[in-house]
């Protein structure tokens, strides 16, 4: 086990009544996809303001600034505590993680790619990993198993396809 | 004065206590993201290969441990669970939003939140996969007038494990007891596959 972390169990735990504080106070829990949906709709009215009339960017944009919204403030403290601690214990290092030998090129299109399917798949799932999935089924929503279920079943399914890319990386 | 959590939904606070406390409640999980070993896509992607599957075992014992506070909390009357927001069930979106998402994940080794915790750890490919994100959000803006039929499609409202295997929809119990062994269950998988891999070996 790696000492730059937690025991995993230990974490999880942390990570848990971190969330259920979370819960007591807000009523919701973790989220990250919808922040950087509204990111995206106020970088996009401030290129042009024509998309608050598009019908889905324009309900973020209603109210007249979409980062003005509790998941946004929360992934703004996330990037923050990250950024401390890193700082904190030296462990702020830029990097490209991938395989030894993995071409850079196709390393940064499999992650722009990957990141282009996961937007969408969060828009129709109304959130990720944090939001969907952690949140949902602490709170016993059954949705969140369909697409946690779901998630993991493809990715195992389509591993094989990418698997030089991680040889090694672990 | 009895407090019935939680505070924001049920009145206790306003929208800018609320958004202050956000800030403050995201650097703890910022703090836990890179402590769980979330903040590298080298701990992400190899959980699809079963080769390390710590971030599972930190994401299954998470939700074992606010399900069961949640349950405790609501049992003993200090939380109102009607005001907890979970997410409207759509079933084939959020299965075919789970598919997109799993392939998503194992390409580029990252998701959404913990992305935000690699860019701030220096990780190059979390700001390319944020970058292709709010392109893919974009798209979908675009996009939304011809998918939203089938993105609002089979909407079951707040559609609890309960509620979906005939019972009342508030029965916790019932949603406990079902939460904590699927948990348990996926932790079990999740461990004998890495066992299994680990005693393969590395071809």
């Amino acid at each position: 086990m790696n000492k730059n972390y937690w025991n995993p169990y230990v974490a999880g735990v942390i990570l848990g009544v971190m969330l259920f504080i979370t819960f007591l106070i807000a009523g919701q829990g973790l989220g990250a996809s919808g922040a950087v949906a509204r990111a995206t709709a106020q970088v996009a009215y401030q290129v042009d303001p024509e998309i608050a009339k598009n019908a889905y960017a324009g309900k973020y944009l209603a109210s007249g600034n979409a980062l003005i919204n509790w998941t946004v403030f929360e992934v703004v403290g996330i990037f923050l505590g990250a950024l401390f601690i890193a700082l904190l214990s030296g462990k702020f290092k830029l990097e490209l993680t991938r395989s030894k030998n993995y071409p850079a090129i196709k390393r940064v299109l499999f992650a722009f790619l990957g990141g282009f399917l996961i937007a969408i798949a969060t828009r129709f799932a109304r959130g990720c990993t944090s939001g969907q999935a952690l949140d949902g089924a602490s709170a016993f929503s059954a949705g969140s198993w369909i697409f946690m279920l779901a998630a993991f079943g493809a990715g195992f399914l389509v591993a094989f396809l990418f698997k030089k890319q991680w040889k090694g990386v672990e | 004065m009895d407090f019935i959590f939680p505070f924001f939904t049920t009145g206790m606070f306003d929208n800018s206590v609320n958004l202050f406390l956000a800030i403050l409640l995201g650097i703890g999980f910022g703090i836990i993201f890179v402590k769980s070993g979330f903040s590298t896509s080298a701990h992400i992607a190899p959980v699809f290969y079963f080769k390390n599957v710590m971030v599972a075992q930190v994401m299954v014992s998470a939700i074992i441990t606010t399900a069961t506070l949640i349950f405790l909390g609501v049992l003993f009357g200090y939380i109102d669970y009607s005001k907890i927001y979970i997410p409207a069930t759509y079933i084939w979106p959020y299965f075919v939003g789970g598919l997109l998402f799993g392939i998503g994940m194992v390409m580029s080794g990252w998701c959404p939140g913990t992305a935000i915790s690699g860019v701030a750890t220096g990780k190059i490919d979390a700001l390319i996969f944020l970058l292709g994100v709010m392109a893919g959000m974009y798209f979908y803006f675009d996009i939304y007038e011809y998918v939203k039929d089938f993105a609002n499609s089979g909407n079951l409202g707040r559609y609890t494990i309960a509620k979906a295997l005939g019972f009342e929809e508030d029965n916790l119990q019932v949603s406990y007891v079902v939460t904590f062994i699927a948990s348990f269950g996926l932790l079990a998988f999740m461990l004998i596959m890495n066992k299994i891999v680990k005693n393969k070996g590395d071809e």
